[in-house]
């Protein structure tokens, strides 16, 4: 790219102009995590400047608020549920997606992903309304999961999609050469290929689950998960406490992910040894 | 893609033998997502579509087909302001979040060696995407408002002694946050068609005598602009529907549609409700169906 400079004189200092753009980009996108973070720490008990010492007691209060300890129960049971059916729809429906002569492919896919497009208060407002008026159900946590499952399910067949798409067809072409039936060559031949993209669709259905909002306002009733809490407790103002919480909410939502993105590829190498 | 187009004709061509059961076999994957999206998506929605065209008499919905609910909704004028204020808003957010992430994105392609780096920094820009909605709204309170970070500086420094009504609940500050939470997603349309560019052309153009700024217009904008387009769309629609943002650090300036939406649902107005729900989503369904051909073009959710 040497051969710019050259040509335009000023190359030197458009390089430089969105260099620095670049980093107050990143600063723009971390500073506020990162004050929530310090703030979670911070002995000032109005939760704000001026930091006053560290401190670890906001988290032992977080360990002890037994409404957060029944709001995460609540949250992991509906990831659970969430997650269970997301992984199982989501993976059924990848297969017809990819492989069958479907008429309208792209707009099927594009019909799937709606869900994610839909600004989530529109799901959760119309689902409200079937569930309540028309199905004359209870708001509970089952309500929250078919909200949640709507949502994250698009999620899965994407991820799956892409890697059934991805795998050599002549593979099963050969397994059914070689005499295997439709049950073995699935058994043996593309759940083996396409698990890590299962397992990766299963964490991040799991995550989006436990951080999801706007469905959840609408569908959960009296309960709450722990982004409702959050949010409750927010409209008081904020607190040392809900800081800690978002803190360790936001820990756990980046190892999922780091776990999603590094469990295929474990998987891989573990069979690769287990294997040789 | 064409990999499947080649191969999914000769698989169903090995089946056909089999007959029709065969044929309608290959389809079975998708009944439990037929089910899950035709009773849980299509039919609430088409639902709300019903229920903006009937009324609401003492707190009963009643099956009487009248557009009332719409005339009320205009009739209302801080309901119609509030929805060109959305409009608005959202194409002022988008606009910046395009502008923010498009020298970023430019900067990242080409100025950054491929590889490790390049995929470590984009990692960065992506990771906020997959921590929650409601935190990252919730962790600029900490750094906007009274009692907030700038506040709170601006008085230790002893710089003011009163609050600095900069930045405090209003549009302003819905712009701000709503560009913050909108930009992982430009960031990656953008990337997705930047990174596929062919520099060499740009160098070409350069060799025969174009400046920087004619081979940015001429040969750059023209083909990644499906990308911009995708970009725009996956911005400017989640943001229509924005109800926490507006909520949490938008005060009673920044109040945009999706808070009159729940405040009707809340007020137990359904119809009404679902009326000016469907306002936005009729909204978003022209967009989808205007720009269908740019979001087959990239799968931006993609890990």
């Amino acid at each position: 790219m040497r051969e710019f400079e050259v040509v335009s004189p000023h190359a030197r200092l458009v390089r430089w102009l969105l260099g620095s753009w670049a980093i107050f980009v990143y600063i723009f996108l971390f500073a506020p995590i990162l004050v929530l973070i310090a703030f979670s720490f911070n002995a000032n008990q109005y939760g704000t400047f001026p930091f006053t010492g560290w401190t670890m007691h906001w988290y032992g209060q977080v360990f002890h608020d037994y409404q957060i300890k029944d709001a995460l129960f609540t949250t992991l049971r509906i990831s659970a549920e969430v997650t269970v059916v997301a992984t199982m729809v989501g993976t059924a429906a990848a297969f017809p997606l990819v492989r069958s002569r479907l008429p309208f492919r792209s707009g099927v896919r594009i019909g799937m992903t709606l869900p994610i497009m839909i600004p989530g208060l529109l799901i959760g407002v119309s689902l409200l309304v079937l569930l309540t008026d028309v199905f004359h159900m209870q708001l509970s946590e089952q309500t929250a999961v078919i909200g949640q499952s709507v949502y994250t399910t698009p999620f899965v067949v994407l991820l799956v999609a892409a890697r059934l798409q991805g795998f050599d067809p002549a593979l099963e072409r050969a397994a059914s050469d070689l005499g295997a039936n439709t049950y073995r060559r699935l058994r043996y031949v593309v759940l083996p290929l396409i698990m890590p993209a299962v397992f990766a669709g299963a964490l991040f259905a799991f995550t989006l689950s436990l951080d999801e909002f706007i469905i959840t306002l609408f569908l959960i009733g009296a309960h709450n998960t722990l982004p409702i809490y959050i949010y409750t407790q927010v409209k008081f103002g904020i607190t040392p406490e809900v800081n800690a919480l978002a803190t360790l909410l936001l820990a756990a939502s980046l190892c999922l992910i780091a776990l999603a993105f590094v469990l295929p590829m474990t998987i891989r190498r573990v069979r690769r040894l287990v294997r040789a | 893609m064409s990999e499947t187009a080649a191969t999914a004709p000769a698989v169903a061509r090995g089946r056909s033998r089999l007959g029709w059961v065969a044929r309608l076999g290959q389809y079975v994957g998708f009944v439990p997502a037929l089910g899950l999206f035709g009773v849980f998506f299509a039919l609430p929605l088409g639902l709300i579509v019903a229920y903006s065209f009937w009324e609401t008499i003492d707190y009963n919905v009643v099956h009487h087909w009248t557009v009332d609910n719409y005339r009320y909704f205009f009739s209302v004028s801080t309901y119609v302001h509030t929805m060109w204020a959305t409009i608005w808003v959202s194409v002022l957010a988008t606009a910046l979040t395009i502008g923010v992430a498009f020298p970023f994105t430019y900067w990242l392609v080409r100025y950054v060696p491929r590889g490790a780096l390049q995929r470590l920094l984009l990692v960065l820009v992506i990771l906020p995407f997959w921590t929650s909605y409601l935190l990252r709204v919730y962790s600029w309170l900490n750094i906007l408002g009274d009692g907030g970070a700038i506040n709170r500086f601006l008085q230790w420094i002893h710089l003011t002694h009163h609050p600095v009504s900069f930045f405090l609940y209003d549009r302003p500050a819905v712009i701000l946050v709503l560009v913050y939470l909108y930009f992982p997603f430009a960031v990656l349309t953008l990337y997705a068609s930047l990174e596929r560019f062919d520099w060499d052309q740009f160098k070409a153009a350069m060799d025969l005598g174009a400046t920087p700024r004619i081979a940015i217009t001429r040969i750059l904008l023209p083909q990644i602009k499906p990308g911009i387009t995708t970009a725009v769309i996956f911005v400017f629609i989640p943001i229509l529907g924005e109800y926490l943002t507006p909520q949490l650090v938008g005060g009673a300036q920044g109040v945009m549609i999706g808070n009159l939406i729940v405040n009707f649902f809340t007020g137990a107005q359904y119809t009404r409700g679902a009326a000016a729900a469907l306002l936005i989503a009729a909204l978003i369904i022209v967009l989808l169906v205007l720009f269908r051909r740019s979001l087959e073009v990239e799968d931006p959710y993609r890990a």
